[in-house]
């Protein structure tokens, strides 16, 4: 059995488990939450360490496959290339972190655990998928009990707005995406459907070898576009990310804002960009018009909120823009720092709401106006988030750095332009928000008497965890961009760019020489 | 090169820090020792290294950090003249300030922390120093940036620090917008961002940067402006005197901020004559403007940061007059007198139970002996006097502009009577007066562990003009300068500068118990005491542009809310409408069927 099996069923059987369990047996329910996201995620670094780079190129390692509806070509395929391997990593990771920090829900606590496994076991069993059909079904399956988690856990007196167009929004995108889909699945001859069918690595080699028609393309990619794009809070379908973070329990953010969300760009790079380049070629300009909207304009809005999950909810919208200007770079370079923005902006993530609900619990406000002071007082949260917070404005040394720079790097040739005004938002606004919102949380004259600092090992663990993945792979970038660039290889190639090269530059605004 | 000497010098501050971190938080003596240790393991390893150096062996070592496509970022350690020199300023006289940190930062709560931030900031200014590639220098300019930030806000429940400390960074990170965007257009036109690399396609090619090449060479200074506080971006280096003194001495005054001029000395090759002048009346301009807003502040430790930012100017000029050389060398002197003087500023700030201002200040000179006679030779060598080792390095960038260009030598040697008077007049207020307040009758001579820092750094502020850093340099910069080392006419003006500023300050201070200057000049000094006015001027700018976008774009975004919101109204209503069609009354569907029938019975019999 594949890795990538153990990976996203254990959680999903965990649930099962825990649905077994008598609702008052707490200590068992969250005992087997944990158990189960824990084996996940040992297994998700055992197969990231024993990943073979050397057998990077020929394409996917841990492949499983069996057939299961075989008229309609849809197969169970897992597998992993570089592309998905630090995802997986990331989102197991995140995912057991998620659970660490839940120990303060006491309210249906067995319903909570059932809904968060089936998040992450869906999330993960999605990117781990080859088959489009259970690509798009474990999503679905990770993105409703966000909608009840939410609507059930969630706090702040706009939950049930926040719940209600969360809902609203993902549901639209998912839909689109589902059209798209259906669209690339009719663009198959009918004698095809069965062999071919929803397999995406067979999808990819029928299209490379029969580009789909012009026509086609020509609707098919902005509905994925668009799909994936509200999927991923793409500018200007991003309002209802940070309401509806701030609503979230802090473990449903965390996998949401960290995993679950990534699903957009990654079905961008897996299904999108290979299937139909020439579409993907024209639609590049208004996309990076686009994420210009996430980094800058959502980057001011961050500037002006005086609620600490709002600012991170729209920092995040923020750093969004980054991984989608790395696709409109159409480069090896700029589509390999999106794949690592992805990672480093799910261990940040997930750090950040994970430190926010902290706060929530102890200090009982997220008015960034109220607070002050309080590093003394919370003196390792305290400094876990500032960290988080330097990660999140782009400091070397974390994964956002290398990540964002690469995008940068990437995208010049493209346009020198929208790449200076990127580094303007990635340099400058985001000092700016998270510079002030540090000023005014933590530094200050202001005494607190209550609001615990975390008391011991194992209630630090957490952010401990994630902070390591931010600074393991913001330090070795390597580790994660040596498999992410031999995958993402084939799919500049398949937009017709040199992957040895930057962007095939269509309007040479600097010349390389 | 796998020699093991290179990284062990860059590492083991790193290690020190995280050490710290980790696991030395409770024990505030241990942390002292580690922090101390590595930074002096470090600067004898450095010795070591200039003994191979001088020996005639060429060292680097690098790995690879990143390659994707044509993008390759090496992590190389570059050793050579300039870098060598960087590196023993920065353990050199990092040592010192450690050892003198551990008597003033005694019985502070945060001691731990204070030394973990110490050595992460000795790690990443020895990064920056031995970057073998712009990328590499870019992350560990960064890093020296946030530690800047940890220490500037080290007392963060001071308001005043966490405001400084906030102001810092941003500042910089302005001037670091310049510097990315400079260095992607580098290695976009150059294919590499490697320093020895670049230079050989410049000269191989010397039309490599054409139409851009004034436009790459100011982009990558404005790195400079941001961390050497230059014009227009100074205004945070005086803000940040709020952090403790043995960070002022070390970051804000001896290393970081040269971090700039030592970056423009090393990517010399890329600038053009135009953007040589261009930087040349920057440096001229910041040394003009703080040596003005000197004369006129009152709190010690803000008088030598504007005469830091004034220095600063020299070296920038320098550069900009085409002498890297000759800026080294005052960055070196500049590094030994200026760290001397913060710490002997720090020792009278000790002894005075943290005041200030100087005007309470008086008399200090038969309280505190040791630290009076340091400190005169620290301003001594400030202000240029023979022989101590300031007059070799500023003469040389004198007798360079006075060769270039008459402005910039007469702006430098008002600057140089400039300096000479606001440092008297410094001396004068706080050693010599009577003072008006009981502190200074209280003041008393700092500990041992902190007055021998201040001779070791008198004796380097004496001497340092006789090791000649400056020939040690030459032959990296062609051409070489002449040998000769002491320009008279330079000297002569020097000299005269010297003369005026000190009668000047003795005949309006000498025993003056306030500053008789503004009664004087009303207008003039309160032009200076505001310093210009830059803070709310830029307050003013930031509020009309930045704050005025983002309130804009927030106003936008909740329209954007009211829209989604009037939608989900709408689709409620028509909700509502419809549901009213539901009434679960078979009268009710029974007439809308048998309307219905009639509507489709009337269509069909019409056709």
């Amino acid at each position: 059995m594949s890795p990538l099996t153990v990976i996203f069923v254990v959680p999903l059987l965990g649930a099962l488990l825990i649905g077994l369990v008598p609702r008052n047996y707490r200590f068992v329910i969250r005992s087997l939450a944990l158990l189960a996201t824990f084996v996940s995620m040992l297994t998700a670094i055992w197969m990231f360490c024993s990943f073979d780079p050397g057998q990077a190129v020929r394409g996917y390692q841990f492949v499983e496959q069996h057939a299961w509806a075989p008229s309609l070509g849809i197969s169970y395929h897992v597998g992993v290339d570089g592309i998905n391997l630090g995802l997986i990593l990331m989102g197991a990771v995140v995912l057991f972190a998620a659970t660490c920090v839940s120990w303060r829900i006491a309210d249906r606590e067995k319903d909570f655990y059932i809904l968060l496994l089936l998040m992450g076991g869906g999330i993960l069993g999605s990117f781990a998928s080859l088959d489009l059909f259970f690509f798009y079904f474990l999503h679905e399956l990770a993105l409703v009990p966000t909608f009840l988690m939410i609507g059930l856990w969630g706090r702040g007196e706009d939950k049930t707005y926040a719940t209600f167009q969360i809902t609203i929004y993902l549901s639209a995108g998912a839909l689109l995406v589902l059209l798209g889909f259906l669209g690339i699945y009719l663009q198959l001859p009918v004698d095809q459907r069965a062999t071919v069918g929803f397999d995406l690595v067979e999808l990819t080699k029928w299209f490379k070898a029969h580009p789909m028609p012009p026509g086609a393309q020509h609707w098919i990619f902005p509905t994925l576009l668009f799909g994936f794009g509200i999927l991923v809070a793409l500018w200007p379908f991003h309002s209802w990310a940070p309401p509806g973070y701030g609503s979230a329990p802090s473990a449903t953010a965390m996998v949401h804002a960290g995993v679950v969300k990534k699903f957009g760009l990654y079905g961008l790079i897996r299904v999108a960009l290979p299937l139909m380049p020439d579409e993907a070629q024209k639609w590049v300009y208004v996309l990076s018009a686009l994420c210009l909207g996430n980094i800058l304009y959502c980057g001011m809005v961050a500037m002006r909120q005086r609620d600490l999950n709002l600012l991170i909810g729209n920092s995040s919208v923020a750093h969004m823009g980054f991984a989608f200007l790395g696709i409109a770079s159409l480069s090896l370079i700029g589509l390999t720092g999106t794949v690592l923005v992805m990672v480093a902006h799910g261990f940040l993530a997930a750090l950040t709401f994970a430190l926010s609900g902290y706060l929530r619990d102890e200090v009982k406000t997220l008015n960034i106006g109220e607070m002050g002071g309080l590093l003394s007082r919370l003196p390792f949260i305290g400094t876990v988030m500032i960290m988080a917070m330097l990660a999140g404005c782009g400091l070397p040394g974390f994964a956002g750095f290398p990540g964002e720079a690469l995008v940068l790097f990437g995208n010049w040739d493209r346009s020198a332009v929208v790449t200076a005004l990127a580094i303007w938002g990635a340099l400058v606004i985001a000092g700016i928000y998270m510079l002030r919102a540090i000023r005014q949380i933590w530094h200050g004259d202001k005494t607190w008497t209550e609001a615990p600092d975390a008391p011991n090992l194992w209630r630090k663990f957490p952010f401990g965890l994630l902070l390591a993945g931010l600074i393991i792979f913001g330090c070795f970038p390597r580790l994660l961009t040596d498999n992410i660039k031999i995958s993402v290889g084939p799919v500049v190639r398949s937009i017709g760019a040199d992957p040895t090269d930057t962007a095939s530059s269509p309007i040479p605004i600097l010349r390389r020489r | 090169m796998n020699d093991p000497l290179p990284w062990l010098i860059l590492f083991l501050p790193l290690l020190a820090a995280v050490l710290i971190a980790l696991f030395l938080q409770g024990k505030p003596r241990l942390s002292a020792l580690v922090s101390v240790g590595a930074v002096v393991v470090s600067f004898i390893l450095s010795l070591d290294l200039l003994a191979q150096f001088l020996g005639g062996a060429m060292l680097s070592a690098k790995f690879n950090w990143l390659r994707v496509g044509h993008l390759t970022i090496d992590f190389a350690l570059r050793f050579d003249a300039l870098s060598l020199l960087m590196v023993l300023i920065v353990t050199g006289v990092g040592a010192v300030i450690h050892i003198y940190s551990v008597g003033y930062m005694k019985g502070d709560p945060g001691y731990p922390r204070f030394f973990g931030c110490m050595s992460l900031f000795t790690f990443s200014m020895l990064g920056v120093v031995l970057s073998g590639n712009f990328f590499q220098m870019f992350i560990f300019w960064e890093l020296v940036g946030v530690c800047s930030y940890l220490l500037i806000g080290f007392w963060h429940r001071r308001p005043a620090a966490a405001d400084a400390a906030k102001k810092a960074f941003l500042t910089n990170r302005l001037g670091d917008f310049g510097f990315f965007t400079g260095i992607i257009l580098v290695w976009s036109m150059a294919g590499t961002m490697d320093f020895i690399r670049v230079r050989e396609e410049m000269m191989r090619n010397p039309e490599l940067f054409d139409a851009a090449a004034t436009g790459v060479g100011l982009l990558i200074f404005c790195g400079a402006v941001g961390k050497s506080a230059q014009f227009p971006l100074h205004v945070w280096l005086p803000d940040a005197m709020e952090g403790p003194t043995p960070v002022s001495a070390l970051i804000h005054a001896a290393t970081m901020v040269a971090a700039g001029v030592y970056m423009i000395c090393r990517v010399f090759f890329i600038f053009n004559v135009p953007a040589l002048q261009i930087i040349a009346w920057i440096g001229g301009l910041t040394a003009l403007m703080a040596g003005l807003i000197a004369v006129q502040q009152d709190d010690i430790k803000r008088i030598l940061a504007y005469s830091t930012l004034s220095q600063l100017g020299y070296m920038v000029m320098a550069v900009g007059l085409g002498e890297p050389p000759a800026a080294m060398f005052h960055l070196g002197t500049h590094a030994f007198f200026k760290a001397l003087l913060f710490l002997a500023a720090g020792s009278v700030i000790h002894g005075m139970s943290h005041e200030q201002d100087i005007w309470k200040m008086g008399r200090l000179k038969e309280r505190m002996p040791l630290t009076f006679w340091t400190f005169l030779a620290g301003a001594l060598a400030l202000c240029g006097l023979w022989p101590f080792s300031g007059f070799f390095s500023k003469d040389a960038i004198l007798a360079l502009a006075c060769e270039k260009s008459p402005t910039l030598f007469a702006v430098g040697i008002f600057v140089a009577f400039l300096t000479t008077f606001y440092m008297f007049r410094l001396i004068l207020v706080v050693f010599f007066n009577r003072s008006k307040s009981d502190a200074a009758g209280h003041a008393h001579e700092s500990p041992l562990i902190m007055v021998v820092p201040l001779f070791v750094l008198a004796a380097a502020s004496i001497f340092g003009g006789f090791f000649g850093i400056e020939q040690f340099l030459a032959p990296q910069f062609a051409p070489a300068p002449e040998a000769a080392s002491f320009f008279i006419k330079a000297a002569g003006f020097g000299f005269a500068a010297f003369a005026a500023g000190a009668v000047t300050a003795f005949a309006l201070y000498f025993k003056a118990q306030s500053d008789p200057l503004p009664a004087q000049m009303q207008w003039t000094c309160g032009l200076l005491r505001h310093k210009f006015y830059f803070d709310e001027i830029y307050a003013e700018l930031i509020d009309l542009t930045q704050e005025s976008l983002a309130k804009a774009a927030n106003a936008l975004d909740f329209v954007l809310k009211l829209v989604i919101r009037a939608l989900h109204g709408t689709a409620e209503l028509t909700g509502r409408a419809l549901r009213l069609a539901q009434t679960g009354n078979l009268q009710t569907y029974t007439l809308l069927f048998a309307a219905g029938i009639a509507v489709v019975l009337y269509f069909m019999l019409l056709h």
